[in-house]
């Protein structure tokens, strides 16, 4: 019972201190007086902080007095998935969620401690405390992480066995969260200019900053989501298009169109009402998001747990949207801009053609998310919505973004001026031909190839000419090299690279993907795909929490252990783990996928017609793979450098 | 400007509220998981004991029926989703030959007493003292269900919150 109460009572008081926090900073809003509320922030993240540390010392200690701990715990779980265990499930995920939003409050009321006294950053803590207010509540009513075990609980039934399965669970699951918890404040800003009536301030540039923060661990979180799928087999490579993914694509689309427009807003004061919709939306989609994984309505791999949470969180989904839309009609007739735009093709144009495409997507990608719903109130039957529709879309759409990137850094405000178009952009444009060339010249063929390594090409030229200029002005100045990094757009170039890598990566891995199926007995070999494959039998590894048939392959001399794993205490499900060799050139991808003879407990399919002691080993070859795991990194380091990068200020007094 | 603002707001709006009306009335899709088990195609593992109002229940006695068989404990969650769901299959299933049976997982007679009174279990639960039925069937966390056909033999293991919709579904599958 201690653990119980020690943690109701961090969690309620992390609850009223934002409460506090909410009523201080309404009162000193009508009082017109400077605001404490980081005080009350520093106290709901000290509450938050104290719970979190309840939780954990209860899963570390296997303490099953918590009934989460006998639910997401065993006595024999590891050290490391005992403490992912606390975001195994939906409370637990719940109290990760507010300890990354309060302390996001925390250094947002700092940062901004200077201005306290500003209407904009008094009424934008109002709404970050009331949207920590929202998601606290939850944790004190419907879904209490600390809800008293009063059985004997023996051993605990540990987490799901896909979650104690790959140490990234440590990794993309916070961020992902830190992602999500990061656009509540371009949210709140954007709420604040509106209720203020402020809409012609430079918030918006500041908030691109914090956007562009949130987005890069978003989307960091994604790829190595991707990574993580990509390693588990059964979860359809790297992308599935599974709704879940999709709950965490769709503000990523959003903001990626947000963290674009606002330069636009920034230069030519246009798209007011625009970029404050997308900062709103961005928010909105990321309950949305929250909703389709914990509500439990979308079949999904994802959903690892139906609750009660979903009317709940869809009514606070609609909260926001109609509280963003009130307002937004409200202040219509102060966001009129004052010009338009001048030329299609003009930078502000191409920006234009960028949010088309990415809130488009964004409506294709949520339709058919919530297509199977739709379509099962209306027929009553079942229907799947997979790859083959979101590609239809996906395709085209990287095809016209890739012209985008080649074009938008290039070309300048307003105008089109298509002899300095063509000075920028020719040696970018040959060296693309070249590529082509080179690649038709290796045997290449299939157009959509070559056109996306053209494209590929051009858009790396375009980025890359705008990183040397950025170089060269630096020197021009007399600064060191580094101070380039600084650039105003120096950060984006690089996530621009990032994205021409992984679009080359998929591009190539989807189209030159060889699957084989051998069958090989123990210590026999052979070639398959170009690979040479050694087979040298069985290995049982046996510790309490696992039990392990690995084989031992050879794939072109180096050590690979495909297996099946079955994971003690929560269920006899077997996961198949896929051994990967991976260079720069291809992965080479093997799994277990049956076993001959009786297959004696390996949990792995039996093959009755084969001899025992062989094995059917799948053996995919997948061209360049590991570039888009490179190209995640650049999104990664590009966002971080776009996230430190000179201000405007500081740009003048340099 | 004013004007055409107001209306789109309007239209979003309306578009919003039918969005999350719809989205709020959905049903979560409980299905339990249909699992591989070293069980299945084998006899069932004996299943005999007492049943928590009193009375006995033994599987022998049951051949010729279809039995689900589900194991459960007050302390889980799912189970509170699953329970008027089951009691719901065993009232319609009840003179089809099928019988449905609750084997108490790890719990405490009079709490599982208490939560098959406060749920109107329509079906006999019977107490697993040591867990040594639990342990014959190797189940590890509730809720767990099996199907064992006519024959005795066990047909279908389903792993998590299960619905009438989804019995009905296995145990037609199991009996043609």
């Amino acid at each position: 019972m201690t653990l119980t109460w020690l943690g109701r009572v961090a969690l309620y008081g992390a609850f009223l201190a934002t409460l506090g926090g909410i009523v201080h900073q309404v009162i000193a809003l009508r009082t017109n007086r400077p605001s404490r509320s980081l005080r009350w922030a520093v106290a709901s993240l000290v509450g938050i902080v104290g719970a979190v540390a309840v939780m954990q010392f209860a899963l570390i200690t296997h303490n099953f007095s918590l009934a989460y701990v006998s639910e997401n715990n065993a006595t024999f779980t590891p050290l490391l998935y005992s403490i992912t265990g606390m975001w195994s499930a939906l409370e637990g995920s719940l109290l990760l969620w507010s300890l990354l939003l309060c302390a996001i409050i925390v250094v947002v009321l700092r940062y901004y401690r200077r201005r306290s006294e500003d209407q904009v950053v008094s009424w934008a803590s109002v709404v970050l405390f009331g949207v920590s207010a929202f998601f606290l509540g939850l944790m004190c009513g419907p879904a209490d992480p600390f809800i008293h075990n009063g059985a004997r609980v023996l051993q605990g039934a540990g987490p799901n066995a896909l979650l104690q399965d790959n140490p990234l669970v440590a990794i993309h699951p916070p961020l992902l969260y830190m992602g999500f918890v990061g656009f509540t404040v371009p949210f709140a800003f954007a709420i604040a200019m509106l209720i203020t009536g402020r809409v012609h301030d430079r918030w918006p540039l500041e908030q691109r900053r914090w956007t562009v923060l949130a987005w890069g661990v978003l989307s960091v979180g994604i790829v190595l989501g991707a990574w993580w799928s990509y390693q588990v087999l059964g979860w359809g490579g790297f992308w599935g298009w599974d709704p879940v993914e999709n709950a965490a694509l769709l503000p990523w689309l959003t903001a990626t169109a947000y963290i674009h427009s606002v330069i636009v807003q920034d230069r030519r004061g246009l798209f007011r009402v625009w970029n404050l919709s997308l900062a709103i939306a961005t928010f909105a989609l990321t309950i949305l998001g929250t909703f389709f994984t914990r509500s439990g309505v979308l079949q999904s791999v994802h959903a690892f747990s139906s609750s009660t949470l979903g009317p709940l969180l869809i009514g606070f989904f609609f909260v926001t949207v109609a509280l963003g839309v009130g307002l937004l009609a409200w202040r219509g007739d102060r966001l009129r801009s004052p010009v338009g735009v001048d030329h299609p093709l003009s930078k502000e144009g191409l920006f234009i053609a960028n949010n088309v495409l990415f809130v488009g997507f964004a409506v294709v990608v949520l339709l058919g998310t919530v297509f199977p719903l739709l379509y099962e109130a209306v027929n009553g039957g079942q229907v799947t919505v997979g790859t083959p529709y979101f590609a239809t879309v996906a395709v085209p759409m990287s095809i016209v973004l890739l012209v985008l990137m080649s074009l938008a850094p290039l070309v300048g405000w307003r105008t089109l001026d298509t002899s300095v178009l063509w000075s920028r952009i020719r040696v970018s444009a040959w060296a693309a031909l070249v590529v082509v060339a080179a690649l038709m010249l290796a045997g290449v063929r299939r157009p959509m190839v070559l056109l996306a390594y053209f494209l590929a090409s051009a858009a790396a030229g375009s980025a890359l000419r705008t990183l040397r200029g950025a170089f060269v002005a630096v020197r021009r100045r007399g600064q060191r090299w580094f101070e380039a990094l600084r650039g105003p757009s120096a950060g984006g170039m690089v996530v621009h690279l990032g994205v021409v890598v992984m679009a080359l990566a998929i591009v190539t891995s989807t189209s030159y993907t060889t699957r084989n199926e051998v069958t090989l007995a123990t210590g026999q070999s052979t070639v398959v795909a170009g690979q040479f494959v050694t087979f040298h039998g069985f290995r049982t590894v046996k510790d309490p929490l696992e039990t392990a048939t690995q084989l031992r392959v050879d794939v072109n001399n180096h050590a690979l252990l495909p297996a099946i794993t079955t994971y003690d205490g929560r269920s006899e499900q077997p996961v198949g783990t896929p051994a990967i060799d991976s260079n720069l050139a291809r992965d080479v991808y093997v799994t277990f996928d049956a076993v001959g003879g009786t297959g004696a407990a390996s949990g792995a399919q039996v093959e009755g017609s084969l001899p025992a002691g062989s094995v059917v080993l799948g053996v995919t070859v997948e061209p360049m793979l590991a570039w888009l795991w490179i190209g995640g990194l650049l999104l990664g380091l590009g966002s971080a450098l776009s996230f430190v990068r000179r201000r405007h200020g500081e740009e003048l007094e340099a | 400007m004013k004007r055409t603002v107001s209306i789109v707001s309007v239209a979003i709006l309306a578009l919003v509220i039918a969005f999350s009306a719809f989205l709020a009335t959905r049903h979560p899709v409980s299905d339990a998981t249909v699992a591989p088990s070293p069980l299945l195609g084998k006899l069932a593992p004996a299943l005999k004991g007492h049943e928590l109002g009193g009375g006995t229940f033994s599987l022998k006695s049951e051949r010729g029926h279809v039995v689900v068989v589900n194991f459960w404990a007050s302390w889980c969650p799912p189970c509170i989703q699953e329970a008027p769901e089951l009691s719901t299959y065993a009232w319609h299933a009840r003179t089809k030959g099928v019988v449905v049976v609750g084997v108490v997982f790890n719990d405490a007679v009079s709490s599982a007493t208490a939560f098959a009174a406060h749920y109107g279990s329509l079906y006999p639960s019977i107490i697993d003292p040591g867990g040594t039925i639990a342990n014959s069937y190797g189940v590890t966390s509730p809720p767990t269900t099996f199907v064992i056909d006519r024959h005795g033999r066990v047909a279908a293991t389903l792993l998590g919150a299960t619905t009438a919709k989804q019995l009905a579904a296995v145990v037609a599958r199991v009996s043609s």
